[in-house]
């Protein structure tokens, strides 16, 4: 079709992606037979859709993303072997092994319909537990120790933004709406070092799952910082007000003296 | 008549003979006749008020047989005589220490607030500082900064009785103001500051706030204008006016009738069709009925189109026919769409911005890539408010537009925060400076009365010197003297609240964001 590319101005469009790893430490039978003695724990860098499906024990993945991601490259640290994984069909995730946390660069390529260049961004490969600040709870717990807490879950939402796309590319990304997030909280939230608050929702048995309540949770705390903020503002404003007063006041005092 | 109306009157009115003897005034006199008191006894159901007025030729039988049932009247009070007495009282509403006093209920709490003091009602007085004033409102260039404390300080007093600021307005060598000028200035001050301060709650009732404090000047002197020349008619230019306007209407309804009386004459001559060229002058009412008409039969719709695309369609049938079913549609389009849209994630721009160019084309990017950053200069300080909060100022847990949105308006404002501290810091210290100078001078002018005669000169020179110093300070650029004088002194305790570092926060950040981005893999040798 000949309008097909064609932009359609003033709409952006976007599709709610999580990207980020699960870990779990290997048992030691697992050790004994890998190739790789020193590795203590198998994990899985993943980019999926937002929600998860109902009855799937991952996170996200409820949606194939194929229809617009093309390719994702994770970078993994220069130690593996092939340290670049393409990923060309979903699912979009690399399973290894490995015994340290280390930055994956995760790189996106798009569809040839949507005409747009990848995006790059990092992810802090999470394989210990998340520790309540000041908890006392060591960083790096004992093998054992951490076997038994389950696998470690480190989840990024986002959304991927689409700016005056093209017509057919649209039409591709409206044949497949996103399946929604569940308004309410039915598994354990995900942790997220913003929001360190919610350490105790995530420590709930499980996998954990995005939801609507927490775009809500985010919001209210973010308006009830800025009220704070604002109110604080209000306050030394009228103090640098009365200030300058003093100030004049003073200024007038020297002079005539 | 006053409510003291009584049979007698009533009687005196209807020309009917005296009930009693006396000729005086019947509450008197009723009492004062025992012989006819057990007569005169009200009978039950009737209220004494009306028995007053009626007398005994009331028709008590009827007051029997449909005796009404009130609702008993409420016991106020109790009945007992209430026990006041002469009492001083507090009224925190003033602002002196004046002390009134009043009957008040001996029984009521003697140091209870004075329940009138809430309805002293001050209006929020507006200020600004130094800094708002040379950003935001010097561009008036009509007004000084002078004047316009005077008319804010006018205000605050007047509490915004802009006749009475604007009569007691003597801005010593300022030009003359008329109301609308002290309007004008006190308004768009206010406009401005409240645009450009952060805003507690959400957009809408800033919105709302801005309208209250919209002024239009020109408009307020036109529409002055125009009431003093309406109130300035002479009575002959009254009669005329109302002459011609009845002449007018009588025009119109001639006009009406005739163009009615043709299209009738049209419709039964040439049939139904030709009368549609009245339609343009046609009433709205028989505009309805001509569209009725029409509105039905479907195979008249070619018909009709073709009629209308002739000149006589400029008329107003046309938009009842033609344009009409456009704008409906769309509105249910939209309405509709918004569903879809929210379901396919799409935002849509406004029309406006939408004008741009291929090369302006914004390639896709993730949200969090666009996470407000406060300026450079105040990051640090605006990061540190933001970790006391507990809000991650490199991360958010759902980055979506809306919560973007906030984050930016928080970063704002804790970005206004910051810069106001800076500001009450250098005053402070301007004023430290200040204070300090003013002692020393003091001493120094105590120890010059001492010894007067001798180093009379090199005292004032110091002084002189000290003045320049305390120019100097005063200006935006504070010489080092200045700064160290202020930062010693600072030192010694007299400390502004200082943001508490957060341990917390920070740590937990550098663990996971300000770790390696260069891919160094922890714990390897």
């Amino acid at each position: 079709m000949s309008n097909d590319r064609v932009r359609v101005r003033g709409l952006s469009i976007y599709r709610p992606i999580i990207y980020g790893n699960t870990a779990e430490v290997m048992t030691p039978e697992e050790r004994a037979s890998s190739q790789f003695p020193d590795h203590t724990h198998r994990w899985t860098v993943a980019v999926r859709s937002a929600a998860s499906s109902p009855d799937s024990k991952q996170v996200g993945g409820a949606d194939d993303i194929s229809y617009f991601i093309k390719r994702v490259t994770f970078k993994l640290h220069d130690t593996y072997a092939v340290p670049n994984r393409n990923v060309d069909k979903p699912p979009f995730e690399v399973t290894e092994t490995g015994w340290g946390e280390f930055e994956v660069q995760i790189r996106i390529n798009f569809v040839q319909e949507s005409g747009e260049k990848a995006v790059t961004f990092y992810h802090h490969l999470k394989l210990h537990p998340w520790a309540a600040v000041g908890s006392g709870d060591p960083e790096i717990p004992a093998p054992e120790v951490a076997a038994k807490a389950g696998p470690v879950h480190s989840w990024q939402y986002d959304e991927v933004v689409f700016n005056d796309p093209f017509q057919s590319f649209l039409n591709v990304l409206t044949q497949h709406p996103p399946t929604p997030l569940p308004k309410l909280k039915r598994r354990p939230i995900p942790f997220h070092i913003a929001n360190p608050a919610s350490i105790s929702d995530t420590k709930e048995d499980g996998t954990p799952e995005f939801c609507v309540a927490m775009i809500e949770d985010e919001a209210k705390r973010l308006e009830d910082g800025r009220k704070l903020v604002v109110a604080e503002a209000e306050k030394w404003r009228t103090i640098l007000i009365e200030k300058e007063k003093e100030l004049e006041a003073l200024k007038a005092q020297v002079e005539t003296s | 008549m006053t409510s003291g109306a009584s049979a007698a009157d009533v009687r005196s009115i209807l020309s009917l003979p005296a009930a009693g003897p006396s000729s005086g005034p019947s509450q008197r006199t009723i009492p004062a006749l025992p012989g006819t008191k057990a007569r005169r006894s009200k009978p039950e159901g009737i209220s004494r008020e009306l028995y007053a007025l009626i007398g005994p030729s009331a028709p008590s039988l009827s007051a029997q047989i449909a005796k009404p049932k009130f609702k008993q009247k409420p016991n106020l009070g109790g009945g007992g005589k209430a026990v006041k007495e002469w009492r001083e009282f507090k009224n925190s509403a003033r602002g002196d220490s004046m002390r009134l006093s009043h009957w008040a209920k001996a029984s009521s709490d003697p140091d209870a607030e004075y329940p009138f003091a809430k309805y002293n009602v001050k209006s929020q007085a507006l200020n600004y500082s130094q800094d708002e004033y040379t950003r935001l409102l010097e561009a008036d260039t009509a007004w000084t900064k002078e004047e316009t404390d005077y008319l804010f300080n006018l205000v605050a007093e007047y509490d915004m009785r802009f006749y009475v600021i604007a009569d007691r307005y003597e801005y010593p060598g300022g030009e003359p103001r008329t109301i609308e000028d002290i309007k004008d200035r006190y308004y768009s001050v206010a406009r401005r500051l409240m645009r450009n301060r952060p805003w507690p709650s959400d957009e809408s009732s800033k919105n709302q706030a801005l309208q209250g404090l919209q002024y239009d000047k020109d408009r307020e002197v036109t529409r002055k204008k125009y009431i003093a020349s309406l109130e300035n008619r002479t009575p002959e230019q009254i009669a005329e006016e109302e002459a011609l306007y009845v002449e007018i209407k009588r025009l119109e309804s001639n006009e009406r009738r005739f163009a009615r009386e043709r299209d009738e004459l049209l419709r039964t001559l040439a049939g139904v069709e030709s009368g549609l060229a009245s339609v343009a002058i046609a009433t709205s009412a028989d505009e309805e009925a001509f569209s009725s008409l029409f509105g039905d039969g479907k195979g008249n719709k070619k018909k009709r189109g073709l009629d209308l695309d002739s000149p006589v369609s400029a008329g107003p049938g046309m938009i009842s026919l033609g344009a009409a079913p456009a704008t409906p549609t769309r509105k249910v389009q939209s309405a509709k769409s918004a569903a879809q849209d929210a379901l396919h994630c799409i935002h849509r721009l406004d029309s406006s911005s939408s004008q741009v160019t291929k090369a302006a084309h914004q390639p896709v990017y993730l949200r969090s890539f666009k996470m407000a950053a406060p300026k450079a200069g105040l990051a640090p300080k605006v990061h540190q408010a933001l970790g006391e909060l507990g809000i991650n100022h490199t991360r958010m847990v759902m980055p979506t537009r809306e919560n973007l949105q906030i984050h930016e308006s928080l970063i704002e404002a804790a970005s206004s925060l910051v810069e106001t501290k800076k500001v009450v810091d250098k005053i402070e210290m301007e004023l430290l400076v200040l204070q300090e100078q003013l002692k020393e001078r003091q001493t120094g002018t105590d120890k010059k009365s001492d010894n007067m005669d001798e180093d009379d000169v090199g005292k004032t020179e110091d002084a002189d010197g000290e003045a320049d110093d305390a120019d100097a300070d005063a200006d935006e650029d504070k010489g080092e003297r200045a700064t160290s004088v202020a930062t010693s002194i600072r030192s010694n305790g007299n400390g502004r609240k200082r943001l508490k570092r957060s341990m917390s926060m920070s740590s937990v950040d550098t663990t996971a964001t300000n770790a390696t981005r260069t891919g160094r893999k922890r714990q390897k040798a």
